[in-house]
């Protein structure tokens, strides 16, 4: 049952994380950036997995469960927001967004 | 020992299409990698043992998500962001270091939290039972509470979303002119 050792989900995981952190803070794009996060979130995903095939647990797999369901909610709610701060303002990049009125 | 092989099939094209995802410059492509991304980290899912997650990665995120990203992406104009500069360098390059560090400090405190925690308890009802079964029984017995407010917040999202959404009178005036 233990084939995949725990140390190769875990490299794995963190390394994705980390792309998807350095996705969030260097895209200039509104979209791409919340495609980072669902990066970083199948990340977290892959962690969970693994301790779960390490341990013989379930638990992790519940808590994967809720992070894609809010993940769906979190890309639903993000997308109406950049849908309508390009259609109050105009633009699409992170750096262009300096007031908060609509 | 082959599931070690698709194991590293799978984290390699997850972590080669992550990589496309923060480093392509337009949308479109970048939706391809993370589509790509997607489906290998359900495949990580699978060789790990978790059908249920698996599955539900596949429809959830490949189909629904993603699919939603294409029409969004297909209703908003993209023109002006493929002409203009795609990344933030300097700031992408004065993060690295935080997250390297950020890496180190998960892996200590998750190889921590390994040998605090109950190891196997059931594994033999998995064994037995199977996945999705055994993970549908504690899901709605031991978390039930956690999952029915999972349900509030999908529905509360729901509204949300359509109410930010939607188009308000003027400004689809002020778009069709």
């Amino acid at each position: 049952m233990k084939m995949i050792p725990l140390e190769a989900f875990l490299a794995v995981s963190m390394i994705l994380f980390g792309l998807g952190i350095i996705g969030i803070i260097a895209r200039r794009n509104l979209i791409t950036v919340l495609m980072s996060l669902e990066l970083a979130l199948n990340a977290v995903n892959i962690a969970l997995v693994g301790a779960d095939h390490y341990l013989g647990l379930a638990e992790g797999q519940i808590f994967a469960l809720f992070i894609i369901a809010l993940a769906a909610t979190e890309a639903a709610i993000g997308l109406g927001i950049i849908i309508s701060i390009f259609r109050l303002k105009k633009v699409e990049s992170t750096d262009e967004i300096r007031e908060l009125r609509g | 020992m082959g599931r070690l092989i698709i194991f590293g099939f799978f984290s390699t094209l997850a972590i080669l299409s992550g990589i496309g995802i923060i480093t392509l410059r337009n949308p479109v492509y970048v939706v391809v990698a993370l589509l790509s991304s997607l489906i290998a980290v359900a495949g990580i899912f699978f060789t790990a043992g978790a059908e249920l997650v698996g599955a539900l990665q596949l429809l959830i995120y490949a189909v629904a998500i993603a699919v939603f990203y294409i029409i969004v992406i297909s209703a908003v104009p993209w023109e002006r962001a493929k002409k203009s500069e795609s990344h933030y360098r300097f700031e992408g390059l004065v993060s690295l270091p935080v997250v390297l560090l950020l890496y180190i400090e998960m892996i200590v405190v998750f190889l921590l939290g390994i040998k605090a925690s109950p190891e196997g308890k059931i594994v033999k009802f998995i064994e037995k039972f199977g996945n999705a079964e055994v993970i549908g029984a504690i899901l709605f017995s031991k978390y039930f509470v956690a999952f029915e407010v999972v349900s509030v917040v999908l529905l509360i999202g729901m509204i949300g979303a359509v109410l930010i959404g939607r188009k308000e009178s003027q400004t689809y005036e002020d778009d069709t002119t």
